[in-house]
């Protein structure tokens, strides 16, 4: 049942991916409103297969790396859905949802809650540890949507020449704006989750700095948000420059989350 | 009776010959209740402006009340009737339906997607209300056509894009601050332009407005035009540092503003985007400015280059609008059609009833006895065999309405039934 609610989820995503592309190319209003209708429709089925994942593994959605990027994607439609009311951002979608259909695809087809989960991963701090680190990737997923649109629209004004892009997308303040709230939102959660992370795994395997992959990489994508942050808050960085580290953020970030699901490490593939 | 309209518009007529066709109101009026007077039309809306001069009508020949009107209009105005014929079409029934449907939707329009036209056809209805010009026909005409209207303009975007300079400008400072709420404004120059891109912004809720001028007393003038404060010629880069928008249109002959002092100001800026709009020619700002982070530099031809694109666009949605003003005719027409053989399929239906009831009635008397049973098997059997006998001619005409040769349909099911009018 709960490989068949997922699957469904996915099959909702992927309409809503092509219809938000659609509607990018299109603007057409009904074809937006069954784009979002067929994201709230695969976000109900994601929820649903979650629940029924953790009732029938006794544990939160989040025993393995897939699930967690599952989590993380449940975590981005949510996110989506709210920004492009509250920022009347229509196109956000056809930025935002393919990489949601990337997360989620990975686990399609693996089923998940197959994964035995380790006994030394008994401790409850193991699941906020997983839970935190996923809001916050799902906060910079926003935030790489955020900078692309950002580059994109900021092209189009300087090169005075109109083009799709420019009538599609937002204002480059609401743009810039968008990206500094993702980031303010996703930095404290991969903070925190990084830090119980590495002091669970200190507990659990003796050294706080026990090599993996995962681990590794994501001190760089922490570094380089945190560089981000601080040159935003304390420097004034902005638009063009603050959009270029988020790029970078999220590739490191990419890099982590690939290191995880298929480099050999302590995370598991 | 048909559906017709007539006239001529920028496409087909001179503005010579379209400014001396245009009529007031009084005069509109009066072309109204002489088309009615004559008998030649038994509905009639006329729609006049400088683009056009149109009737709308039903009538049983379309070509004499076509004559009778633009008879009447040149006499008035003293042309030749013979110099406005070549320059007049006329479209029938359903393309009539559709020519209503795209001018009120600004698709027949000189700048398509121009807003002004749905309120002259509005007017235009209203005035024909008045003068009781309007039937059932052209009424569900024109109410549908301002629906069709309101979707195209809520479902495409044609009319959404600037099509002239300054609102050009004014939209290319929303798609960089946003809202254009308290970002303030910097007028150099006085240039007529100018001042217009500033009250535009202004509209928009742009807020403090700041002038400055070579000459004080100009710039003390300009400031009291448009709630300002005057600036000081001098302090300009102060200025510069403060403003989020600066328009120029000076008259000076070298850049008013280098590069070099857009470069300093931006320093103390933290980042606020500055947005140059240069209407002057020779330009006031050096265009390289606009390579510098966070400055966007638009020269009067980029701003027309914005506008051409805005057209682009425009022509663009009015493909999309096309379609959707073509799904809605054709549907409007198939309803049309019902709506023209159901007063036939009505009557139809009664008088074979009335034959059915009277003819049960009398076959009943002559049996006294007859049960109840036998009452009502009498009355199942003359109703199926009414409905049989009436279903292959119901459906044909349906059918035939659809096709559109209802009206000859209707004619020949009037005569052969003996229906009498059919209206």
């Amino acid at each position: 049942m709960q490989p068949t609610l997922f699957n469904l989820a996915v099959l909702g995503y992927v309409c809503a991916t092509g219809l938000a592309l659609a509607h990018l190319v299109q603007r057409q209003e009904f074809v937006y409103r069954l784009a979002a209708l067929a994201t709230l429709g695969g976000w109900i089925f994601h929820t649903l297969s979650l629940v029924v994942l953790a009732v029938q593994q006794g544990r939160p959605p989040l025993g393995s790396l897939p699930e967690a990027v599952s989590m993380a994607a449940w975590v981005v439609v949510l996110l989506e859905m709210w920004v492009e009311r509250q920022y009347g951002v229509k196109v956000l979608g056809a930025f935002v949802l393919p990489i949601v259909l990337v997360l989620t695809l990975r686990s399609a087809t693996r089923p998940l809650g197959l994964v035995a989960i380790e006994p030394t991963l008994g401790s409850a701090w193991i699941w906020v540890h997983i839970a935190l680190a996923s809001i916050g990737i799902a906060a910079f997923v926003l935030n790489f949507a955020g900078a692309i649109m950002y580059l994109l629209q900021e092209r189009q004004l300087k090169a005075k020449r109109p083009g799709a892009f420019y009538y599609r997308l937002p204002a480059l303040a609401t743009l810039d704006r968008l990206t500094y709230r993702t980031l303010a939102l996703g930095f404290p959660f991969l903070t925190i989750g990084i830090i119980l992370g590495a002091l669970w795994a200190g507990a659990a395997w003796g050294s706080v700095f026990t090599f993996d992959p995962l681990a590794a990489f994501s001190f760089v994508a922490w570094a380089i948000y945190a560089a981000t942050l601080a040159g935003r808050a304390a420097a004034g960085w902005h638009g063009r420059r603050a959009a270029y580290f988020a790029l970078i953020g999220f590739a490191a970030l990419v890099l982590t989350l690939g290191a995880g699901l298929f480099l050999p490490g302590k995370h598991g593939s | 009776m048909a559906l017709f309209v007539s006239g001529l518009n920028h496409r087909t007529a001179p503005v010579a010959i379209r400014e001396q066709l245009a009529v007031e109101e009084d005069k509109l009026r009066e072309m109204l209740g002489d088309l009615q007077n004559t008998g030649v039309v038994g509905e009639a809306v006329i729609i006049s402006t400088c683009n056009r001069v149109e009737v709308y009508g039903v009538a049983d020949v379309p070509g004499e009340a076509r004559a009778v009107a633009f008879r009447h209009l040149c006499r008035y105005r003293g042309i030749e009737v013979a110099s406005v014929e070549p320059l007049l079409y006329t479209a029938m029934d359903g393309d009539a339906v559709r020519h209503a449907f795209r001018v009120a939707a600004s698709l027949d329009s000189m700048m398509i997607g121009e807003p002004q036209i749905l309120g002259q056809v509005k007017d235009a209805f209203a005035l024909a209300q008045s003068c009781e010009t309007v039937g059932p026909t052209l009424h569900t005409l024109f109410t549908q056509a301002f629906a069709v209207a309101k979707k195209v303009r809520t479902e495409t975007e044609i009319g959404r894009h600037a099509v002239s300079v300054s609102f050009a400008a004014v939209e290319l400072a929303k798609k960089i601050f946003a809202g254009l709420t308290g970002k303030s404004v910097l007028l150099v120059g006085a240039g007529k332009m100018g001042e217009l891109a500033a009250k535009h912004l202004v509209e928009q809720g742009a807020f403090p407005i700041y002038v400055t001028n070579r000459t004080w007393a100009r710039a003390q003038e300009m400031a009291r035009a448009l709630a300002g404060t005057a600036v000081p010629f001098a302090d300009l880069a102060t200025a510069l540092a403060a403003v989020d928008i600066v328009i120029t249109s000076t008259g000076a002959t070298a850049p008013v503003i280098t590069r070099q002092t857009v470069h300093d100001v931006m320093h103390g800026r933290r980042g606020r985007p500055l947005f140059f709009i240069d209407i002057a020619v020779p330009r006031d700002v050096q265009a390289s400015v606009n390579t510098l982070p966070d400055v966007y530099c638009y020269d009067i031809d980029d701003l027309k280059q914005v506008v051409d694109a805005n057209i682009r666009e425009r022509v663009r949605e009015a493909q999309r609008a096309e379609a959707l003003v073509e799904r809605e005719a054709v549907r409007f027409i198939s309803r049309l059609g019902d709506v023209e053989v159901i007063p036939t399929i009505v009557s139809l239906r009664e008088r074979i009833e009335t034959i059915r009831t009277g003819e049960v009635r009398k076959a009943l008397a002559r049996l006294p006895g007859a049960s109840a049973e036998t009452q009502a098997a009498m009355d199942a059997l003359s109703t199926a065999i009414v409905n049989k006998i009436l279903h292959t001619p119901i459906t044909k005409l349906r059918e035939s309405s659809r096709a559109g040769t209802g009206r000859s349909w209707t004619e020949m099911v009037h005569e052969l039934f003996g229906l009498g009018r059919k209206t």
